[in-house]
């Protein structure tokens, strides 16, 4: 073991090399997914309520890589520094664990996706149901394996659903990246960091509503017609999903 | 049964799946069909007039469920009754709960319910038994009453306008709870009853199943006219201020719990939990069935919540619903 090197780092050079190669191969007509998917095929989801105890709502999902789980608490009183309101109040929170990236780094707290995922639930939930009161929505990214956060949202639906909330319908949400001329579903960590635009619509299937939709990077109005088909069929296929599990849980006692 | 984490062994996971299916064909027909997740759409005739309960909601010209539950119906009114629920407090009901806060002329309480509860100072019974106004001395008395963290019992009182529950503790058998064990279990496993205190006087055991899924399981402690007239007597002697030392005093006598009790309050606890794990309905009768069951079986208080006692408790209840179906038959 002395004679081993105690760290191995694989030369600038090559890694930039490898970098462009992985750019050019993006940029060609036609390329196969690491994971040897379609482009418009979505990773394997695997999808569980009651991941906690202590919570009284919570689910953990997986699609690939992605691993999340999400824990609801609430209705609970409001702190009294609040102002009084009619309507309940959701407060969403997205961390990630030190060893959710390749790179080992803090498990920070993701501002932003915090925000969107506020955004994304309360159109959905029926905030007059708990006036006074608040939900709150922790969210911890165990593995970050690519659309975070769109599995971020959906798992956080079912935990909601799970908690036993009030909720106009469930949440389901789903990412496309562009690449080209070539739009590619459900991305992965890989991928997202070389995508030319991303595009994430959360979607509610039952009523037929959107309540989030995001947009990045250079779009044309085709492109983007396209992208949001493909996304709504995905989000109905995966809201089945989220449906089966929870009939799944129910039945099981 | 979400929580149950036990490992059985491969002839007792058939006996318990057995029994839990024995369980299932017994209870009167609430088939899958009934269940519903969010959004699903409930089937209802929309010619006659119904009333839309609880968990629904009309979209699109149908009644729609909000929450994850049972479709319920009676006569005209369709609601969703939730599987995993907070507590919903109803006027009358016996709960139990923690202080969190000693506020202005009242109490804060944590009882499982979306908000806090209030126990006012003026809708309780002072120590001293004296029905009077509550002074300003009352109030700066108010910790040696209850404190953070106490563990207390009381009766809902109604509602504020706001939606905020009132509490209320007039009798001698309301007040704080010393010496014992606090379990929590899920709420709608205690069903309304006519009496929720219960005084097993076998063991000398206090039982408090709470409305709101809080039991209190602790030594037995004499209330009523005795306490009261002690309490006066001390009063009479020395003014208000070293009564309050005496009391002091006397609960300092009075910890020493007898290690018979403490096995018995520990196995009545670990009764509850096993009941509420397995997910039946926390009745008097099945707890102590089930303390009963334990000492039959020689099963000591740790052993009580291993796979072996698990299955013969499943197998009982089984025994238990067969003999009751065959009584009204």
């Amino acid at each position: 073991m002395a004679t081993a090197p105690t760290t191995y780092s694989p030369s600038q050079g090559l890694e930039r090399r490898q970098q462009q190669q992985r750019r050019r191969i993006f940029k060609e007509e036609d390329w196969v997914r690491s994971d040897g998917r379609g482009f418009n095929q979505c990773r394997p989801a695997f999808l569980r309520t009651g991941a906690g105890n202590a919570a009284s709502g919570s689910a953990y999902a997986e699609f690939g890589t992605t691993k999340v789980i999400v824990s609801v608490f609430g209705p609970r009183e409001s702190k009294k520094a609040m102002m009084y309101s009619d309507i309940g109040r959701l407060n969403c929170n997205v961390s990630f664990t030190t060893f959710s990236t390749p790179t080992r780094g803090q498990g920070l707290d993701n501002k932003e996706y915090s925000s969107m995922l506020h955004k994304a639930l309360e159109g959905a939930i029926i905030l007059e149901s708990f006036p006074k009161t608040t939900v709150d929505v922790f969210a911890l990214v165990l593995e970050s394996g690519g659309s975070d956060l769109p599995v971020i949202i959906t798992c956080a639906s079912l935990a909601l659903a799970d908690a036993g909330i009030m909720m106009y319908d469930l949440v389901s949400s789903v990412s496309v990246s562009c690449f080209g001329k070539n739009l590619v579903i459900d991305p992965t960590a890989e991928e997202e960091a070389f995508q030319d635009g991303s595009f994430m619509v959360t979607y509610m299937p039952s009523r037929k509503e959107v309540t989030q939709l995001t947009l990045t990077g250079e779009w044309s109005t085709a492109k983007i017609n396209e992208a949001m088909e493909l996304c709504l069929d995905a989000c109905l296929k995966l809201a089945d999903v989220l449906r089966s599990c929870l009939k799944e849980a129910a039945n099981a006692g | 049964m979400r929580d149950l984490q036990v490992s059985f062994s491969q002839t007792q996971r058939v006996r318990f799946q057995s029994a839990l299916q024995q369980l299932k064909d017994l209870s009167p027909g609430s088939g899958p069909a009934a269940t519903v997740v969010v959004a699903d759409s409930i089937p209802v005739n929309l010619e006659d007039s119904v009333l839309k309960g609880h968990g629904t909601a009309e979209s699109d010209g149908q009644l729609v469920a909000t929450v994850c539950g049972v479709v319920e119906r009676v006569n005209k009114l369709v609601y969703v009754r939730p599987f995993r629920a907070r507590y919903k407090p109803e006027i009358g009901d016996i709960i139990v709960g923690r202080v969190i806060e000693v506020a202005p002329k009242r109490w804060r309480l944590e009882i499982n319910f979306s908000q806090d509860a209030v126990l006012m100072l003026s809708s309780m019974n002072l120590p001293d038994g004296i029905q009077r106004r509550r002074t300003a001395v009352d109030e700066l008395n108010m910790r040696s009453i209850f404190e953070e963290d106490d563990v207390i019992c009381a009766e809902v009182r109604g509602f504020q306008h706001d939606g905020s529950l009132q509490l209320q503790a007039r009798s001698q058998k309301y007040g704080k709870l010393e010496r014992g064990q606090l379990l929590t279990v899920p709420p709608y496993l205690v069903k309304r009853r006519k009496q929720h205190f219960h005084h097993l006087e076998d063991d000398g055991v206090d039982l408090i199943v709470g409305c709101n899924g809080y039991i209190w399981v602790g030594e037995h402690l004499e209330t009523g006219e005795n306490v009261m007239l002690e309490d006066q007597d001390n009063h009479m002697e020395k003014d208000g201020k070293s009564n309050l030392k005496l009391k002091g005093d006397q609960d300092e006598e009075g910890t020493f719990t007898s290690v018979e009790t403490r096995r018995s309050i520990c196995r009545i606890a670990n009764a509850i939990r096993l009941l509420s794990a397995l997910g039946f309905t926390l009745s008097l009768e099945a707890i102590i069935d089930t303390v009963e069951l334990s000492f039959a079986s020689n099963i000591s208080v740790k052993d009580m919540l291993a796979a072996e006692f698990y299955v013969q408790t499943a197998e009982r209840e089984v025994e238990r619903r067969v003999s009751k179906l065959r009584k009204k038959a």
